[in-house]
């Protein structure tokens, strides 16, 4: 027992003392939380900056409302021609110019925006709505139907999505936020898996270039070398992103603070949230935005604890039981490119978890497919996580948690079979049907 | 101090130790000879316990071989290396507590043989900073540091310049002389000559030759002479096999072989009427030419 703490100490000391280490843990972080920063600075300088001055050349006599304006595309009605607006886009006076036509309400055509530049596809579609409305308006005016009217079509639509719990009791809960933690949940354990597995693969195929594997195993039992260097590599995984959320987070929360103060923020909110109304046709707008709210009250109501400690427990079950196939990968073999024909075998199912849960699960969280999915080692620790926000019941998850434990004492009792073989091999060609006769060697 | 009982290990398809027998005896060298793939590595790895035998067993002190004589024994595997990354001193550290030392103890006698061998500013050094030569080194430390009963060490010499061979046969005797007891495996015979007490000879996974080296070479004589004389010798007169003649100016040189039974004294006074006899050598065979003649002789 003391031995595997001793491999344990240099595994995760080596790794962790690394440059390469170092350097990795502070720079992710930055990285990450710069874009971040840049994203949501521009979403906020995109929603109150940049007003963009668009000349409205109009030819058209049934239209007979003007374009209102908004924070970004300022209207501006011309009495020239389009010809003499065109030279007066070069000198800069208008950043666009919207030309209308005299079309036919039921087909408009022939609508123009000229720019000295190209109009991005955000803008191009807004005015497009905005002339889309202008013409609806106009429709419904010409059937008859008074002001007062239209201003009562427009109605927000929000559906606050309740769960009835098993014990009858209604609990606010949104797709938003079971789709936001599944997806964040699964990308993690994927990630985490195939980094750190590979990584013990690399240690073992290291130790056999190296030599120094007879070494070592004539003062430990392979069996110890092998889970020393598993659970060290996985603290070194656990130290790096626990870092890496701390850092994360406060170098976001700094950013924050110096990028934009909370008056900018509320008030991006605020225009955000009274844009969707205007504009019931901009979908994205209106479905996300009034949405917030309840996501951060859905968020506070699953179940968080539970989440986070069976997140450990598939961290922990999964890596162990992909990090063992990965050691006895890298006992077969004598270098990293012949690892190629073994490593695709084993990410096979974990890349088929990864694709499914996040494509079938988030659509279907109840069916057959993620029932089975979220059951089977080989693929649970990814399909779990991902179905778990959506509510799972206890009885699944208790089987899917017993399969796990018997999945990786079962990987790792037929890994360790054999890596004690394969360790020993030098420039041996591994293959399948060779490594299941080393499985079968006695001691 | 050893003793390995009738030993069988078989893989797959290959028989590669076929009943093996032998004992080492407490503060000898004992060397474990045979050509490539004989079977001498797989019978080092069962004494070692990286694997274990099909049937058979070893005992050692007395007591069936168990996981509590790890510490008792140092091995230098043929194949042998370091972690490339890892700074020398905090290696040979991690090594020496593998095997049961405290961190303490352990630093003082890493202190201790790196001033012996001249390898003191090395402690921060990194494996790859060093020629191969100072690996062997550090990996011959790493060996023996924890003072095992049982030193195994599988071709010691490769690798090192004749300097810093000389400075680990040395050491190697020293650490005989205080009663450490070796198995060494080797190509290298005259090495074999200098070191060894005893030996055994493997060949096609079965032992083929045991003894003591005294014993061996003693077995090995064939009554043969070389005689350095001046003048002419009648071969007609002369009742022996000459094997080979050399000459060298006035002086000739040859090899002759007795017939069993006939002794240098009757050698001597056939020659002494006919010529001057400078010198009379007995031919005593090399491990070398016991080695070639006993692996020739199996194939």
């Amino acid at each position: 027992m003391n031995k595997i703490l001793l491999i344990i100490q240099r595994e995760y000391l080596s790794r962790v003392k690394k440059k390469s280490f170092i350097v990795m843990t502070l720079l992710t972080p930055i990285i990450i939380a710069g874009f971040y920063g840049v994203a949501i600075y521009f979403s906020i300088q995109g929603i109150s900056g940049t007003s963009n001055k668009i000349a409205v050349v109009s030819e058209n006599k049934t239209l007979l409302e003007k374009l209102p304006s908004s924070k970004n595309r300022n209207y501006q009605y011309v009495d020239q021609s389009l010809k003499e607006m065109k030279s007066s886009l070069k000198n800069g006076s208008y950043d666009y110019v919207l030309y209308l036509p005299d079309f036919d309400l039921n087909h408009p055509e022939g609508i123009q925006l000229l720019g000295n530049k190209q109009a991005g596809l955000t803008l191009s579609s807004k005015i497009s709505d905005d002339i889309e409305e202008l013409i609806r308006n106009q429709k419904l005016k010409t059937s008859g139907i008074a002001q007062e009217e239209l201003d009562k079509l427009k109605t927000s639509v929000d559906i606050d999505t309740k769960k009835i719990s098993d014990t009858g009791k209604e609990e606010d809960s949104s797709a938003g936020a079971s789709t936001i933690i599944a997806y964040v949940s699964g990308i993690l354990m994927f990630m985490f898996i195939m980094l750190y597995g590979v990584q013990v693969m690399r240690g073992v195929i290291e130790e056999k270039t190296n030599r120094i594997i007879e070494v070592m195993i004539s003062s430990v039992k392979p069996f110890q070398l092998m889970m020393g260097k598993i659970i060290g590599i996985a603290l070194v995984g656990l130290t790096q992103f626990v870092l890496w959320i701390v850092l994360t987070a406060s170098i976001s929360t700094v950013a924050m603070k110096m990028l934009v103060n909370d008056k900018d923020l509320k008030e991006s909110a605020m225009q955000a949230s009274v844009q969707a109304k205007k504009m019931p046709s901009a979908q994205v707008a209106a479905a996300n935005t009034p949405g917030i709210g309840n996501i951060q009250k859905s968020l506070a109501n699953l179940e968080l604890t539970k989440i986070i400690s069976v997140f450990i427990f598939f961290f922990i079950g999964g890596y162990l039981f992909y990090s063992a196939l990965y050691a006895a990968i890298g006992s077969a073999v004598d270098s990293e490119t012949e690892t190629q024909q073994f490593m695709f075998p084993v990410m096979m199912p974990l890349l088929f978890g990864y694709i499914l849960s996040l494509s079938v699960i988030t659509n279907d969280p109840y069916g057959p497919m993620a029932f089975w999915l979220s059951i089977i080692p080989f693929t649970s620790p990814i399909a779990m996580m991902v179905r778990l926000p959506y509510g799972v019941p206890d009885w699944q998850l208790m089987l899917s948690m017993g399969l796990m434990v018997i999945g990786f004492v079962g990987t790792v009792w037929v890994a360790s079979r054999i890596y004690r073989v394969g360790i020993l091999m030098y420039g041996k060609k591994a293959s399948f049907k060779e490594m299941i006769k080393w499985f079968a060697y006695k001691n | 101090m050893l003793s390995v009982n009738h030993i069988v290990k078989q893989y797959a398809s290959h028989r590669a130790l076929d009943d093996v027998s032998l004992t080492v005896e407490q503060g000898k060298i004992f060397g474990l000879l045979g050509p490539n793939g004989a079977g001498k590595t797989s019978l080092i790895r069962i004494i070692t316990q990286i694997t274990a035998p099909d049937s058979g067993e070893v005992i050692f002190n007395g007591k069936r071989l168990n996981s509590d004589h790890i510490a008792q024994i140092g091995y230098l595997p043929e194949e042998r290396g370091l972690y490339k990354k890892m700074e020398i001193g905090e290696q040979v550290l991690y090594l020496a507590k593998l095997k049961g030392l405290s961190t303490a103890e352990a630093t003082k006698r890493i202190k201790y043989w790196f001033e012996k061998l001249e390898m003191g500013s090395w402690w921060n050094k990194k494996v790859e900073d060093l020629s191969k030569g100072m690996q062997q080194k550090v990996q011959f430390v790493a060996t023996v540091m924890h003072t095992p009963e049982l030193i195994i060490l599988d071709e010691p010499f490769s690798g090192f310049d004749p300097v810093n061979a000389d400075i680990i046969k040395n050491e190697i005797l020293e650490l005989n002389r205080q009663g450490s007891t070796f198995i060494f495996s080797t190509h290298r015979m005259e090495s074999v000559e200098e070191l060894c007490d005893h030996i055994a000879l493997i060949h096609q996974s079965k032992k083929i030759l045991d003894g003591s080296v005294e014993a061996i070479k003693q077995e090995y004589r064939n009554n043969t002479y070389w005689v350095e004389y001046e003048g002419t010798l009648q071969p007609a007169e002369t009742p022996f096999d000459i094997r080979e003649t050399e000459q060298h100016k006035n002086m000739t040189r040859i090899k002759v072989q007795l017939k069993p039974g006939q002794t240098a004294n009757e050698l001597l006074s056939v020659l002494l009427p006919q010529v001057a006899i400078h010198r009379l050598d007995e031919v005593i065979p090399t491990m070398n030419d016991i080695f070639i003649e006993k692996v020739k002789q199996k194939n």
